[in-house]
């Protein structure tokens, strides 16, 4: 598991303030997903950008299936998106007969929540949009 | 029942659904392979195939969370469902504004009420039943041929299985058992100045079905039915045009077609009127 520490000190030594922007909705959002891991229901969840991946999991044994799941459900949602004219995709909600699956493109964030099948996922959703607003 | 007035069914629900909520801007059914039930005709093959594999590559991965119910995709400008119902799955495009709860209202009630309805008509859905006339095909005289002889049971549903049998048109070769037969026909133009405004013509193997039927009684005469519920009843004869022979259709004058309100590639159920029983057989 490969995890990337970003220090404020770091992100203010960015002179770009579109970097500093993406920097800290990123803090906020790993915040938002390390709060959302507390509530009830909430399985895991997986966070990734374009050069690290953050991982946190409940049951560790499959998480690859989690991950590979994960990326085929951004993957086939912008495929939908387009095919359809919908725009650029704010989120994907993919329900199974066990367990949902919660996916955003947040910037160059591509986040995964997974949770039971009766976890409210709107508030959750809504925690995560205020986050990194 | 067939595939064609299974689709024909899912189809009205889902105009009614479009009608009520006027922001769905795409919708159709598909099943697992790819096929479309029931759906817009600007829908292309091409927009279905590419739904259906990004689908599968989303159940594919699935395992980890179960077999898929439902997808919904939130776009910037728009919104796409996808509810697994039946065995079948139901694709809506909303635009951005579209009320959700309304939308999501009304499609989860229609739509499993018509496919539960067909169901029960005939309980084995369209994702399963790829010769849906295999149990209708056979005549009485097979069914007396069975009665008599149960062992031929097994042969004759080996025989329907052959590809030349599932070749053969679904409406030519529907003939309920021991009831009055009734076929699924698809409405085609009939006009020309000598063409008699109260005639249709049907293919000459059903009517020679029919005949078969009634002990060699001539078909003379036909009830039309459309799937509103608008009947009428004219004379019958057999169609002449060889392109459109063995395909399920019923030719029909323009005047027959506004009687019943309904216009070419529709379809309507057509039965033998017997002259000797004052009515339909």
């Amino acid at each position: 598991m490969v995890k990337k520490k970003r220090s404020f000190q770091e992100v203010t030594a960015t002179p770009e303030p579109a970097v500093l922007e993406q920097a800290l909705a990123g803090n906020g959002l790993r915040a938002a997903l390390e709060e959302a891991k507390t509530h009830e229901g909430v399985i895991g969840y997986i966070l990734r950008d374009s050069t690290s991946a953050a991982i946190d999991l409940r049951d560790p044994a499959r998480i690859i299936d989690y991950a590979i799941l994960s990326s085929s459900v951004l993957d086939a949602g912008k495929e939908l998106s387009e095919l359809f004219n919908i725009g650029e995709v704010k989120n994907i909600l993919l329900e199974g007969k066990e367990a949902k699956v919660l996916s955003m493109m947040i910037g160059e964030n591509r986040v995964s929540v997974f949770m039971e099948k009766n976890t409210d996922c709107e508030k959750l959703l809504r925690k995560l949009n205020s986050a990194v607003e | 029942m067939d595939n064609e007035v299974y689709s024909f069914a899912l189809k009205n629900a889902l105009n009614e659904v479009r009608n009520l909520c006027p922001d769905i801007t795409d919708a159709f059914i598909f099943n697992k392979d790819g096929e479309i039930i029931a759906g817009d005709e600007k829908v292309s093959e091409r927009t279905v195939a590419r739904v259906v594999n990004a689908f599968d590559s989303m159940t594919e991965k699935a395992d980890a969370i179960g077999d898929i119910e439902g997808i919904f995709l939130e776009g910037a400008e728009g919104r796409m469902n996808i509810h697994g119902m039946n065995g079948v799955y139901l694709l809506i495009v909303t635009s951005r504004n579209a009320d959700m709860n309304y939308v999501n209202t009304v499609t989860r009630v229609v739509i499993p009420t018509v496919l539960k309805v067909l169901e029960k008509i005939n309980p084995a859905p369209p994702a399963n039943n790829p010769s849906p006339t295999r149990l209708q095909s056979k005549s009485k005289a097979s069914l007396a041929d069975e009665l008599e002889e149960p062992e031929q049971e097994t042969e004759e549903e080996t025989m329907t299985e052959e590809p030349e049998e599932t070749e053969k048109p679904e409406a030519a070769a529907e003939m309920p058992l021991k009831e009055t037969p009734v076929n699924q026909l698809i409405v085609e133009n009939l006009g020309g100045l000598l063409v008699p405004s109260d005639t249709v013509r049907i293919d000459n193997e059903i009517l020679s079905q029919w005949e078969e039927l009634y002990e060699d009684k001539k078909i003379e005469e036909v009830e039309i039915e459309t799937i509103d519920g608008k009947t009428v009843r004219c004379k019958a004869r057999p169609i002449k045009d060889s392109k459109y022979e063995g395909k399920g259709v019923i030719q029909m004058p323009e005047k027959i077609q506004f009687t019943l309100e309904i216009k070419k590639g529709e379809l309507v159920r057509a039965r033998p009127v017997i002259e000797n029983d004052g009515g339909s057989a």
